[in-house]
């Protein structure tokens, strides 16, 4: 998972040494066996994500890579944002220049620093979202579409170019907000958790998605794939990998807490929950790991290769198919040490879990 | 990262006095709470002390209190803060207050380093629109703000976020966390009106606000706790925390 977080100061080249490190980074992941590298969209969120235009950085992964998905987690739903023909056309586009490795997570957006500068509705995010969802399938799979929307309406067209995959790219949503797992699980499309629960919450509401979308009037394709947010570093020495790990997670705990949240900032129905990307909510201590004795929380991809299979084992043992790994967090760790601790988890982690579901899916 | 860049003595000349921490906690039942927040231009790191973190984009927040009761009776207060983070944790750096009563103002400034001066408040609740207007007490406009068209909201749609008031305290100049406690009964939003603001009159005149985010009206009782952390201002939470209190 890839934010792009640049430090400060922001100097000439920074950026460029950030995009390139993550490029790189996904190179590597390629080449070891990793399934997806997802990228999120964000605006102006100075220092913690100058991921603006994740669709050209995908683009650039896709063509440096052979095998490797890439993942728009996610696109914004909301029009002063990106168009919905925007959307489908270059999702599309993505699709086709990947080789059909494409796989499309929709969010709307959950600070003020964002909607407030689109000068977007925020009370109608949720309402844009479910629109969009219900489009961009037949946006993909129809030769001519017409609509007629809240938030959008056109005349009838050909939107293209159509999406290799077919039907269409897999649909996911970022889960923030509890509850959006439901809506996933509605419409038929995947839950891209990026709220990093514990063990017992995400157990919950795995469990209430896969009995839900069960039953769902999908809005195309079915996804129904369960995904959750966890951060990575391995090292051979238990106490190097905590202490590396924890920074990397401090530091991004630290930027993420100082955007400013619609919730904070705009009270509306439409935000019950901050809906913020905050690490670490699991059970610090007495889990019986022994990452404990370092404070790593519930569930983290941080330490040895034991303890990082360890926890990796207990989200497979409650449903979640894929687990989407932050690598670094405004450059903290230096990018040798990110690459290292990418091949470790590779040779000693990946061998401990079984293929998925998809050709070329798996841990 | 980024951190606030005001040297810490700056906020120091006019700091209140807190002679101790052993503050009881107040409850103020039935309060009429009028809030807005604003976008400044420029941003507020400059504004904040190294102890606090500025929000991306900077904001102001004017909070106008109408309480029914209290110790020293009705009394108003307007408050004119600067939002911030202390750590990862949301807050509101009190610039200054206005308070109506002298005898609530200097319990609160006492007990809860309050930086309160005398003035006169309006607040006018209509069907279609609530105005508060701050006065001196020599009649000099210092803030006239309100909201317009209200829609009835969830009474948890409206955050309010802990106060941080510099103050000369037991242990030296500190911010003084302040916890006040909103039990909301009654929330409305409505369309933010800012007629006039004079930051230099709150006593920092860098604060320019520029786009006006959100208005809220609330029913609510408010309990201020008591007193249980105090930060150096000089350097970040995680080292500058100090505890003053059992929580």
């Amino acid at each position: 998972m890839f934010e792009l977080s640049v430090p400060r100061p922001f100097a000439s080249g920074v950026e460029r040494t950030v995009i390139e490190n993550a490029l790189e980074q996904i190179r590597v992941a390629d080449s070891l066996g990793f399934d997806t590298a997802w990228c999120v969209e964000h605006h102006f969120l100075e220092e913690y994500s100058h991921s603006s235009a994740p669709e050209l950085f995908l683009t650039a992964a896709a063509v440096q890579t052979e095998r490797i998905r890439v993942g728009h987690s996610a696109v914004v739903c909301i029009p002063e944002m990106n168009h919905p023909i925007r959307v489908a056309e270059r999702a599309a586009f993505l699709d086709i220049l990947s080789g059909g490795r494409l796989e499309l997570g929709t969010a709307r957006s959950s600070t003020w620093t964002e909607i407030g500068g689109f000068e977007a509705d925020a009370d109608a995010t949720k309402q844009y979202w479910d629109e969009y969802v219900r489009v961009l399938p037949r946006m993909w799979t129809e030769e001519h579409f017409s609509w007629e929307g809240t938030c959008f309406s056109m005349p009838e067209r050909a939107i293209l170019p159509k999406p290799i995959q077919k039907p269409h790219p897999p649909l996911w949503v970022t889960v923030t907000s509890p509850g959006t797992e439901l809506d996933a699980a509605d419409r038929g499309i995947g839950c891209l958790g990026v709220a990093a629960a514990g063990f017992e919450e995400q157990e919950r509401r795995t469990k209430e998605y896969h009995r839900r979308i069960q039953l769902c009037d999908p809005v195309g394709a079915v996804n129904d794939q369960v995904a959750t947010l966890n951060f990575l570093y391995c090292h051979e020495d238990l106490a190097t990998g905590a202490e590396r790990g924890m920074q990397m997670l401090g530091n991004f705990g630290l930027l993420n807490s100082h955007l400013l949240f619609t919730r904070e900032a705009y009270p509306t129905r439409a935000y019950q929950t901050l809906g913020n990307l905050a690490p670490g909510k699991g059970r610090k201590t007495e889990s019986g790991s022994p990452a404990d004795a370092y404070g790593i929380p519930e569930g983290m991809g941080i330490g040895d290769p034991a303890t990082i299979t360890a926890a990796i084992k207990e989200w497979e043992s409650i449903g979640v198919d894929q687990v989407n790994f932050m690598l670094n967090a405004a450059e903290i760790l230096p990018q040798d040490q990110v690459l290292d601790s990418l091949r470790l988890f590779a040779r000693e982690v990946m061998p401990a879990f079984a293929r998925g579901r998809r050709d070329g899916s798996g841990a | 990262m980024i951190v606030g860049s005001a040297e810490p003595e700056a906020l120091r000349p006019g700091a209140p006095v807190m002679h101790d921490f052993g503050s009881e906690p107040l409850s103020l039942a039935g309060a009429s709470v009028l809030q807005l927040l604003c976008e400044v231009s420029g941003g507020t790191q400059a504004l904040l002390p190294p102890a606090l973190h500025p929000t991306l984009p900077g904001v102001v927040a004017w909070q106008v209190y109408d309480f029914p009761t209290s110790p020293w009776g009705p009394f108003r207060m307007a408050q004119t803060r600067i939002q911030c983070r202390s750590g990862t944790r949301p807050r509101g750096l009190l610039v200054s207050g206005v308070v109506t009563s002298a005898a609530a103002g200097e319990a609160l400034t006492a007990r809860w380093g309050f930086r309160l001066a005398p003035g006169e408040i309006d607040f006018l609740r209509g069907y279609d629109r609530v105005h508060a207007s701050v006065r001196s007490p020599e009649g000099d406009a210092l803030l006239a703000v309100g909201l317009q068209d209200p829609v009835m909201l969830p009474p948890g749609a409206v955050q309010f976020v802990s106060g941080v008031h510099p103050a000369d305290t037991p242990s030296g100049f500190r911010l003084v966390q302040v916890d006040a406690l909103h039990e909301v009964h009654r929330a409305e939003r409505g369309d933010p009106v800012i007629d006039y603001f004079d930051a230099g009159a709150w006593g920092e005149d860098r604060m320019v606000p520029t786009y006006p985010i959100s208005a809220s009206i609330c029913t609510a009782d408010v309990t201020l706790r008591r007193l249980r952390f105090v930060c150096r201002p000089g350097e970040m939470s995680f080292t500058g925390t100090e505890t003053v209190a059992a929580g």
